[in-house]
């Protein structure tokens, strides 16, 4: 799932005719100051990050003059939210609010079809809302064959009953068009809370949230957005973009790369050593980064290159792993798979030859490769005849091997690298 | 198929391409590299015609997928033909962030020596 940035996902809003505030990104308080000044009234500051909960964590404040502005904007973009930092802050017109409302569409995986949620009560999480006040919140499953028709949008709004037939017109419409977008960008998820109803009548969205499908994203390259695994809260790391292209687009087997620790830092703050790590399904992915974090190892990347991928993305793949600063080895496992791995084998070994043209292919750090399964053995035999195993820094582990066990057998050949090499400069 | 000084050279779905070196196929001792792709969980698109590889299916076809992309032309001709075939798959990405961090005097882990050396 894409996320996009609050002033993103607003553009999207005003774009299909919902209004929004009057804003603009600024990156320095400077610029921020500006946009008061012409502005020329109270504004709203508002962090830019893709986390939730941004109002609790201090991400949104309030500012009257452009001083205030300055001083708001400093202290905003040099703080971190949830551990994100702050490097763009949207500056918009700070509304005369009423009444809070809440409205979205959403994926519903339990009916297989996208639903609508709204609330006279917006503002709030809306999942602590259904908890304490469910009846408060009106839903309506769509047919995405049939699509919502305005009359229906207004029928949905109606059920709220606490507004005039101009405001049920009003947000209808703001629900069909939120509905046409939620469409049209294939998205998971667009939300709207607060939908604002302002002292003068007008209804104004006074946040923006919207998922876009991970699998559509290349359908929409007018949004400018990386295909990336999801990465939570915090945006795609660059890593995670490149990897990101392996799959755009090509479903012959997948090449999933999240990473944990990009820099290799956080293992070493906790005492562990960094290594990097891929295998072929992810249920072995999990049990043997289990098994390596037990042996003082901490892989800074999830890996799983399964579903049969071409040898070309096990190329691009395993050059984008081994890229990661300050790992330390590299373990490679697949699970008893189907997989055709002789052609697994063939893209890990043109990446090392390329990475390693001075040691005719051969690698500075420790590395176990665990093959288990279809053409395992030619997999095998594809690394002696290419001189890859004649490195003491190589074992080839087979199908008889646990993942226990090639964490073990990684144990052993790093501490044998590190005592025999020094392990590398710093 | 794009004839450039014997050279044959194809595209393929992933972006990239793959280019054979033509002039080296003639002492070619043994065509590794038709004889991989003819195998039946291979893509099959080089044929033997006159000695040298050339293409079984249309480019249009090739690039849609027909070939897929196994790397074993590639590395066969290593091993056992001319060292005639180079696949160039780009990773424009990566080429960026590895710019990106040796400006901060970073190096990724192959570019490293031991401390004993």
């Amino acid at each position: 799932m894409a996320r996009l940035y609050e002033y993103q996902g607003k553009e999207l809003l005003n774009k299909m005719g919902i209004s929004v505030p009057k804003g603009r990104l600024a990156i320095s308080p400077k610029e921020a100051r500006k946009t008061a000044e012409e502005f020329n009234r109270p504004v709203v500051l508002k962090a830019q990050v893709l986390s939730g909960g941004r109002g609790k964590a201090g991400g949104i404040k309030f500012a009257a003059t452009p001083e205030e502005v300055e001083k708001v904007a400093m202290e905003l973009l040099s703080s971190q939210i949830k551990g994100i930092a702050v490097q763009k802050i949207w500056v918009e017109e700070n509304l005369p609010i009423k009444k809070e409302l809440y409205l979205s569409v959403t994926a519903d995986p339990s009916h297989r079809r996208p639903v609508i949620i709204f609330s006279r009560d917006g503002g709030m999480d809306i999942e602590e809302l259904a908890r304490h006040s469910p009846e408060k919140i009106i839903t309506h499953q769509m047919n995405i064959l049939k699509g919502l028709r305005e009359y229906e949008a207004r029928d949905f709004i109606r059920r709220a009953e606490i507004f005039s037939s101009e405001q049920v017109v009003a947000l209808g419409a703001i629900l069909k068009n939120l509905y046409d977008l939620y469409r049209k960008y294939d998205c998971k998820l667009v939300e709207i809370n607060p939908l604002v109803l302002t002292k003068d009548g007008r209804f104004v969205a006074g946040d923006a949230r919207i998922d876009i499908d991970d699998d559509a994203i290349f359908r929409h390259p007018e949004l400018g957005l990386a295909s990336t695994e999801e990465t939570g809260e915090r945006p795609p790391t660059k890593i995670e973009i490149a990897a990101g292209r392996i799959d755009e687009g090509d479903y012959r087997g997948t090449a999933h790369i999240v990473q944990l620790d990009p820099e290799g830092t956080y293992s070493r703050e906790i005492g562990k050593i960094p290594i990097a790590f891929d295998c072929v399904g992810t249920g072995t992915s999990l049990t043997t980064m289990d098994e390596l974090v037990d042996l003082g190892y901490f892989p800074v990347n999830f890996a799983d290159t399964s579903g049969n991928p071409t040898a070309s993305k096990l190329y691009r793949a395993t050059k984008i792993i081994l890229s990661q600063p300050g790992i330390e080895g590299y373990l490679f496992v697949t699970c008893v798979s189907s997989q055709q791995l002789d052609n697994t084998a063939r893209g890990i070994i043109k990446a090392l030859r390329e990475l390693y043209p001075n040691t005719a292919d051969r690698p500075n750090i420790p590395m176990v490769f665990t093959f288990r399964g279809a053409w395992d053995e030619e997999a095998r035999k594809l690394f002696d005849e290419h001189g890859i195993t004649q490195s003491p820094w190589v074992k080839i582990l087979r199908r008889d091997a646990t993942e226990k066990d090639s964490a073990l057998e990684f144990d052993a050949l790093y501490k044998k690298w590190k005592k025999e090499t020094g392990g590398l400069e710093s | 198929m794009t004839m450039k000084k014997e050279t044959l050279e194809f595209q393929v779905f992933s972006g990239g391409k793959v280019i054979i070196d033509l002039s080296k196929c003639n002492q070619c001792p043994s065509n590794a590299c038709v004889q991989i792709c003819n195998l039946p969980t291979m893509g099959r698109v080089l044929d033997l015609k006159n000695g040298k590889p050339s293409l079984k299916k249309d480019l249009k076809e090739i690039k849609r997928g027909a070939c897929t992309e196994c790397l074993g032309c590639e590395l066969e001709c290593e091993l056992r033909g001319m060292k005639a075939i180079q696949i160039i798959l780009p990773t424009p990405e990566l080429d960026e962030y590895l710019k990106e961090i040796e400006t901060k005097g970073m190096r990724p882990v192959y570019k490293v020596s031991w401390r004993s050396r």
